[in-house]
């Protein structure tokens, strides 16, 4: 196997869902691997070796102490990190909770105020933490985009960042406006595009799965739409939180950071 | 250029006549707006419409479209489509005057093969509209085509006035004989009298002359900051807009880690990468700067057409999702009310 690159997969705090696509994408995975030396991906073996890696694919948010001594291990053995999902990207759903208290949390869900499994009191996205090389947003990440970054960084390349809107999704496929049409609560204009405006399509507007469009969602701006629109504030904010709550412009509106 | 004269109960005539021509595109209703689509039958579209969201570039400049083969030894090849006749039957005079302004672009010393033989290979086939709240497009000159079109329909009631705009419209012509007539002095006062009624109708305008010197000159106003802090830097008005002409060229290769395509999508400049250049300078950097930007752009003068960027379709407005009116913001940029 001298030669071929060294990769490593690797989960952190959430539902597994993106190291699942990958698994998913079937009819392309032997071709995908043939191409590394595959150091861990326990999801897909147990067969764990020992060493660095050049490529470490990370999912999950940091939650627990556990993540976060992991984390810090993975950074310290790979070239390039890539965050893989919106709870690596941005701390996922479960950082819709940020602010409120971890005792309070704990008791609602375990009955009790003890912290149980070592919860870091908030859920933070990778790059809080350490740094990182390349971040793959979705929940879970599209899998065409995960094979053209997997290409990319195997020729010591970094892949094209999105960095445009939803909207312009829609807009390439002639999908009628949600906002403009029909006064929805749609989030495709912040929310960082690649799915192919795969809900508005639908006619479902967008929850904004993929995140925002890091560092320049206006947030503020889609408020005031939405308010516009007869959305009560909190509605908007809380539709905004679910997968943009350490989006520091929100989090600026709800009256954090 | 010549002109004449179609009874409105012979229209299926010409539409046959354009169907034996190439594929006819027309404008079909989608949710409460329109989409140029391929037509079959004369129930499945109108003539009488609004606007389309998406404007007749689509056809010559696709919004996303694979155009080079790529191989990493054997370099790269163009990737040629099957040519094919397209008619786009019932397009605005605003939208013929934005694609003379493409044209200018696309074909110009070096021309852009795709877009280049699509619009060869296209008819267009104007038509006469009614403003709406939103257009806009007198006021810039754009309501009339002068050129830019093989036939153009004028509706005078129960006929329709053909200008003939060139060897194609004649073709078509040429397969009317006994169904066209030669108009009267009575249809040319029903022609006028239908532009006086038209020329009334609109609400809104813009004060084009000097736009493009009072604009530049006020780059430095606060009160843009006032809209592009609404503004969501989402480009759907640059992608709904008939003369914006950037787009975006990306380059992915396949699993074979050889062979894969150059690719181009309709860009916005109110995205990051817009104006990110080598080494990460960005000469654009905040949405304030884009939004200034588009303005001036749509404000400032095509030397080619002589013509305004801005052909007054009332898109851009129309579908903002943060509903910011296009004449509102130059007309409080200017001081205007």
């Amino acid at each position: 196997m001298a030669g071929k690159v060294r990769v490593g997969f690797y989960s952190l705090t959430g539902c597994a869902g993106d190291l699942l696509s990958i698994l998913n994408i079937e009819d392309r995975l032997l071709e995908i691997f043939e191409k590394v030396e595959l150091v861990e991906f326990v999801m897909a073996s147990s067969n764990v070796k020992p060493g660095g890696v050049d490529i470490a694919f990370v999912e999950g948010s940091v939650t627990t102490e556990k993540d976060l001594k992991a984390l810090k291990e993975i950074r310290a053995k790979c070239d390039r990190l890539v965050a893989l999902g919106d709870c690596a990207v941005w701390g996922g759903v479960q950082a819709s909770l940020t602010g409120l208290d971890p005792r309070e949390l704990m008791k609602s869900v375990y009955g009790t105020e003890q912290n149980l499994y070592g919860f870091l009191g908030e859920h933070k996205p990778l790059s809080e933490v350490v740094k990182v090389d390349l971040e793959l947003p979705g929940c879970p990440i599209e899998q065409e985009e995960f094979i053209k970054a997997f290409v990319s960084l195997l020729r010591g390349d970094l892949p094209e960042v999105k960095d445009y809107p939803v909207c312009i999704e829609c807009k390439i496929r002639e999908v009628p406006c949600l906002v403009v049409e029909k006064g929805e609560a749609c989030l495709g204009p912040i929310t960082v595009g690649g799915c192919k405006a795969r809900c508005p399509y639908h006619g479902v507007p967008c929850i904004g799965c993929r995140g925002p469009i890091k560092d320049e969602a206006n947030v503020a701006g889609e408020l005031l739409m939405l308010m516009e629109k007869g959305w009560k504030p909190l509605d908007a904010i809380n539709r905004m939180k679910l997968f943009a709550a350490r989006y520091k412009d929100l989090a600026k509106l709800v009256g954090r950071g | 250029m010549r002109i004449v004269k179609l009874p409105k109960e012979r229209f299926s005539e010409l539409f046959e006549a354009l169907k034996s021509w190439g594929e006819v595109h027309a404008p079909v209703k989608v949710g409460r707006f329109y989409s140029f689509k391929r037509v079959e039958s004369l129930g499945e579209f109108t003539l009488s419409y609004t606007r389309t969201m998406i404007p007749p570039k689509k056809y010559f400049v696709k919004p996303f479209e694979d155009i080079l083969k790529v191989h990493v030894e054997k370099g790269y090849e163009p990737i040629v489509e099957e040519s094919k006749r397209i008619v786009l039957l019932g397009v605005h005079a605003c939208d013929i005057n934005a694609l003379r302004i493409l044209d200018g672009v696309y074909m110009d010393e070096i021309p852009d093969h795709y877009y280049a033989s699509r619009r060869s290979n296209s008819m267009i086939v104007g038509v006469s509209c009614e403003p709406d709240e939103y257009c806009f497009c007198k006021s810039v000159g754009a309501d009339y085509a002068w050129t830019g079109f093989d036939l153009f329909l004028h509706d005078i009631g129960d006929s329709y006035l053909i200008r003939v705009g060139g060897s194609k419209g004649e073709s078509i012509v040429a397969e009317l004989t006994g169904v066209v007539e030669e108009p009267t002095s009575i249809d040319y006062v029903k022609l006028r009298d239908y532009e006086l009624k038209r020329s009334r109708m609109f609400r809104r305008s813009l004060n084009a002359s000097y736009l493009p010197e009072v604009v530049d000159s006020l780059y430095g106003s606060e009160l843009w900051a006032k809209y592009s802090d609404k503004c969501l830097g989402c480009g759907s008005c640059n992608l709904v807009c008939p003369t914006c002409r950037c787009y975006d060229v990306t380059e992915s290769l396949d699993l074979n880690m050889v062979e894969g395509v150059r690719s181009r999508r309709w860009d916005s400049c109110f995205l990051r990468s817009h104006a990110l250049v080598a080494g990460g300078l960005n000469f654009r950097p905040t949405r304030l700067d884009r939004f200034k930007h588009r303005y001036n752009c749509k404000s400032s003068i095509d030397q080619r057409t002589g013509m305004l960027f801005c052909v007054g379709c009332g898109r851009c407005t129309v579908f903002c999702p943060a509903g910011i009116d296009h004449l509102e913001v130059l007309n409080s940029i200017w001081g205007l009310r």
